[in-house]
């Protein structure tokens, strides 16, 4: 989340509530469970953490949801770091779609790319993972988990597909924004 | 009503969509019911051309002949007109033996009958060119004429001294050629011998001038022709015939000796229709399989259609009936048009000649016979399924064989295919072998007819004229091998072709493994010669059995290299055409092959 | 052996199907080099020509333009008969609907490609056995393929793809017609086979088996889009994948 949440703000500055609103379009259904006060928090910590500075807009109360937020030299670069990475949550595959939508949307990368890199990256995971289960024997306790994890990774593998698909055909649709 | 309705439009549309089949089961019958209608009508034909032959020319009941000449044998001949069941009587006249000399120097024995120039009330020849004897001329029988190669207007020489032609004429008082010699010279026996007319003057003239044997005869009309036969019988207590040492032929008689220049004939033609339908059913039979297969991949579109796999086997045999019945009227028509020159060797001679009920009759049991056998294999197997789609499934895969298969292994690649696509469907390797088997009978009985030597017609039995019996028979034999071969020809054709079709994907994955489009080419040829290999062995002697079945007297075997011979060429042609549709099969790209048949 | 130690090669490589307005690229300039040793899999979605490109590069069927090298001799160039010989010696094929021999048992159906190389029957039928054992179906060795699951059917396919020590093994979705359980047998085999050394050719649209390669091939349109080798750059502890120690 932190770190959709400084992407966003890659293109220009913007206000809490906006912040808000941009991240629940791109989330959908799946994001009507997100209020508002999560984004303020999060804010706080990303200033708390030097990445983005906050900046009272003229004549208002000191109060965070009228701040506007920019992100700082260090914030840039984890948002450029963030991109690049091809770490893979665990369930939750917001955040990656999130970077999808925040790529697309800051032009800073290619959706499709980004798609690419981590195909390739969940690929060799998949590779040492089922040479590992193959080596077990059949129905240890040990091998039954890696077998789960290599099918769940053939599952995200074949998201990944239709991402690539979704991206490189309607482009700035599917993430909007 | 409605599902045969349906049989009928399927079936006119698989016509329409597989013409080959249909035309290939039509020109078969064909080929079988024109032969067999013929062969069977043959002996009918010629006693039907003889009683034409007898009431154009007011044939005699009863011919006497004596072997001797001179008054009293005239006196006693004449005295028999004089008996109350004698109606009518031509004669007595007098036969001239001796030799018969053409332009060509071709030499012939010849009886001259001495006849008046106003014919009689009995014996009346018809003269069909040329004008009847005239003092100085002489008239040939025509199919002594025919065969002489003499006409109107030539001169020949007959015992020595030289007469022109002046007509030709048919009779009825004897045999055709070269049976014109009742008995033979002072009542022994006769030799091939035509018959010449000349004045009854002129006759005497020639048996005066060098001595010639002569003969004495008299035509006799009975009141009751049917009591020819046992004229013989009941002048026999007559006093002065029996002194003269006398012969009675009768009509039914010389309507008899005339079918035997057909004696072979019949039997070649019958036995021959019977190996045309043979090979008719076993190259269709193999379509016919084929189709069923290819009909029950429909069975969605049938099962719709409330169609079982009775109206499977149903549509099948109405299309093959259809082209059956088609190819024998056509064949009818064929033996119609060709029984004369086939009942009637010589021209000897006249009329009409039609098959007999009996033969067209039987010929279409065999047409029937033919397309009910084609489609039996299919039909039987569809009557005890329940279901079109269990009818496809039971498309029978191959079995197992590990024996034949190990077997095969220590053969080189091309034999190693053949056998195991030989193994493959063992029904329809008995079928090749059969088709192999009746080729090679059908060549060696060929040989073995054209390696009889029989008497020429000519003087002393000079082969200048050729013996007609046995130029006919070697004919007919030629023709029915000829037409044999074809039909063998059509169905390696057909076998190598639908064994192309069902092995494609095997064919195909043995390629894809490292097997050269020539081995499997080879490969499919030798899957063609393995089963003929023993038809064509079995062949040589069995086609000798055959003509020692119906051949008589001494029967000269052909010579040993010439039916090997026959058998091996036999073998090499067969796996040569064989190879035509392999080769055209293997052309293709394997990946193709292997795509088509993924399905 | 070879020329720069490439199995196959492939240089501007086009095959397309009819012509005019039915004109299909399946293959459209396709580069490939794949060395000894490898294990190379070819991904992408269906239609993409993926099962084209086996077929060019093991010689059943015939490029429009372009060249192929197998062991370093020219194919594309060669009579039907010579590719017949060549697929002999060198190429090995596993098909996605095994196209096993149905009258065959399985040890005939392995020793096939060996009697055809001209061995002797003998020879043939110890090399299939041991193949057969190699791949665990030695007990039904006399089974004949209808009586086989699709799992062990495609066991005895790879078996007798191998039983002339081909060169290189192309695969054709060899697992597009198993369960998940013959997968992994396959899978199996494919690993014991890379770690021996053995080239593989294996087009698949099965993340899996693509995980099994060294390197990845993307294709689309006839054409490569990516080229990954899938070896770890660093090696990684499990620990990781799971989320462990985090």
């Amino acid at each position: 989340m932190q770190d959709a949440v400084l992407a966003f703000l890659a293109k220009e500055p913007a206000h809490g509530y906006h912040l808000h609103a941009r991240l629940r379009r791109a989330l959908g259904p799946l994001g009507e469970s997100m209020n508002r006060g999560q984004i303020y928090v999060t804010l706080a910590r990303l200033e708390r953490a030097g990445l983005v500075v906050g900046e009272r807009a003229e004549g208002l109360p000191e109060r965070p949801e009228r701040k506007v937020y920019a992100l700082t030299p260090a914030g840039r670069d984890r948002v450029a770091a963030w991109l690049g990475e091809v770490g893979w949550p665990k369930p939750d595959l917001a955040e990656f779609h999130l970077k999808l939508a925040a790529a697309a949307a800051t032009r800073l990368a290619d959706p499709v790319e980004l798609v690419a890199a981590q195909r390739r990256e969940l690929l060799r995971r998949l590779r040492e993972v089922q040479r590992a289960a193959l080596a077990e024997p059949a129905a240890s306790g040990a091998g039954l988990l890696l077998e789960g994890v290599v099918l769940r990774l053939q599952a995200d593998l074949r998201w990944l597909d239709a991402c690539e698909r979704a991206w490189s055909g309607a482009g700035a649709e599917a993430g909007g924004g | 009503m409605g599902s045969v309705v349906l049989a009928v439009r399927l079936a006119l549309a698989d016509v329409r969509r597989h013409p080959a089949q249909a035309v290939m089961l039509l020109l078969a019958v064909t080929v079988a019911t024109a032969t067999m209608a013929v062969g069977l009508s043959l002996h009918a034909v010629s006693d039907a051309l003889y009683a034409q032959t007898r009431a154009a020319t007011a044939g005699p009941d009863v011919v006497v002949l004596s072997g001797e000449s001179g008054p009293e044998v005239t006196a006693a001949l004449a005295s028999l007109t004089d008996r109350p069941d004698v109606a009518a009587h031509h004669g007595p006249y007098r036969i001239v033996y001796t030799d018969l000399t053409t332009r060509d120097a071709v030499s012939s024995p010849v009886v001259v009958h001495g006849f008046a120039e106003t014919p009689g009330p009995v014996n009346r020849p018809l003269v069909t060119s040329g004008r009847w004897v005239r003092p100085g001329g002489t008239v040939l029988e025509r199919g002594f004429a025919v065969a002489l190669g003499v006409d109107v207007g030539d001169r020949v020489t007959i015992a020595g001294r030289s007469y022109p032609v002046v007509g030709i004429a048919v009779t009825a008082a004897t045999s055709i050629y070269p049976w014109g010699a009742q008995i033979g010279p002072y009542g022994g026996p006769s030799d091939y011998t035509g018959l010449a007319w000349m004045t009854r003057s002129d006759a005497r003239a020639l048996a005066e001038s060098r001595n010639l044997p002569v003969t004495t005869a008299i035509d006799l009309k009975l009141r009751d022709p049917a009591a020819a036969e046992t004229f013989r019988h009941t002048v026999a207590d007559d006093h002065p015939v029996r002194l003269v040492r006398s012969t009675f032929r009768s009509w039914w008689f010389t309507a008899q000796h005339d079918k035997v220049i057909l004696r072979n004939a019949q039997p070649i033609l019958v036995i021959g229709s019977w190996l045309l339908g043979f090979l008719a059913v076993t190259g269709v039979a193999t379509l016919a399989a084929g189709r069923v297969a290819e009909q029950t991949r429909r069975a969605g579109l049938l099962k719709a259609a409330g169609a079982g796999p009775g109206l499977i086997a149903a549509v099948l045999l109405t299309e093959y009936l259809a082209a059956a019945l088609a190819g024998d009227a056509l064949g009818l028509t064929i033996a119609r048009l060709t029984l004369p020159a086939v009942a009637a060797p010589t021209a000897s001679r006249i009329g009409d000649a039609e098959p007999t009920v009996t033969a067209v009759v039987a010929a279409t049991a065999l047409a029937v016979a033919v397309a009910v056998l084609s489609t039996l294999g299919p039909t039987l197997r569809a009557m005890r399924t329940a279901t079109v789609t269990a009818l496809a499934a039971a498309a029978r895969p191959p079995r197992h064989r590990p024996r034949l298969t190990a077997l095969s292994a220590l053969l080189p690649t091309p034999l190693l295919l053949g056998l195991r696509l030989t193994a493959r469907r063992p029904g329809r390797a008995v079928l090749q072998a059969c088709t192999t088997a009746t080729t090679v009978v059908a060549i060696t009985v060929l040989l073995t007819v054209h390696a009889q030597r029989e008497r020429g017609y000519g003087l002393d039995g000079s082969t200048a004229l050729p013996n007609l019996r046995g130029l006919h028979d070697r004919r007919l034999m030629l023709a029915i091998t000829v037409l044999l071969v074809a039909l063998a020809v059509v169905n390696i054709l057909t076998f190598t072709w639908t064994t192309a079709m069902e092995a494609r994907a095997t064919m195909a994955v043995a390629r894809a493994l490292g097997a050269t489009p020539g081995q499997v080419a080879a490969g499919l040829s030798a899957a063609q010669l393995l089963p003929g290999l023993p038809g064509a062995v079995l062949g040589v002697p069995l086609g000798f059995l055959v003509y020692l079945l119906f051949g008589v007297g001494d029967s000269v075997p052909p010579r040993l290299s010439w039916t090997l011979g026959a058998a091996l060429a036999t073998l090499l042609v067969t796996a040569a055409l064989a190879a035509l549709p392999a080769r055209l099969a293997a052309r293709r790209s394997v990946a193709r092959e292997l795509g088509a048949e993924a399905a | 052996m070879t020329v720069s130690g490439a199995v196959i090669r492939a240089r501007g490589l086009v095959k397309h199907f009819g012509r005019g307005q039915s004109l299909v690229r399946a293959v459209d300039e396709v580069d490939l080099e794949v060395p000894e040793g490898q294990t190379l899999a070819v991904m992408g979605p269906s239609g993409c020509g993926k099962s084209t490109l086996l077929h060019l590069l093991g010689g059943l069927e015939r490029p429009t333009a372009g060249e192929v090298w197998v062991a370093g001799r020219r194919i594309d160039t060669l009579s039907e008969r010579d590719l017949a010989r060549m697929r002999r010696r060198s190429v090995g094929f596993v098909f996605q609907s095994f196209h096993l021999v149905e009258e065959l048992s399985a040890a005939e159906n392995v020793e096939l490609p060996a009697l055809l190389a001209g061995r002797s029957p003998r020879e043939a039928r110890r090399r299939a056995m041991l193949l057969l054992d190699r791949v665990g179906l030695a007990g039904r060795a006399r089974h004949l393929p209808s009586r086989l699951s699709g799992g062990q059917r495609q066991r005895v396919a790879i078996a007798r793809a191998l039983v002339n020590e081909p060169l290189v093994v192309l695969a054709d979705e060899p697992t597009g017609n198993l369960d998940t359980a013959a997968t992994l047998d396959v899978l199996r085999i494919f690993e014991e086979l890379r770690a021996a050394g053995q080239t593989l050719v294996i087009v698949t649209h099965d993340e899996r088996v693509a995980a099994t390669a060294d390197r990845l091939v993307s294709m689309r349109d006839g054409m490569f889009v990516d080229d990954t080798h899938l070896a770890a750059a660093r090696p990684r502890g499990l620990g990781g994948l799971l989320g462990l120690g985090d």
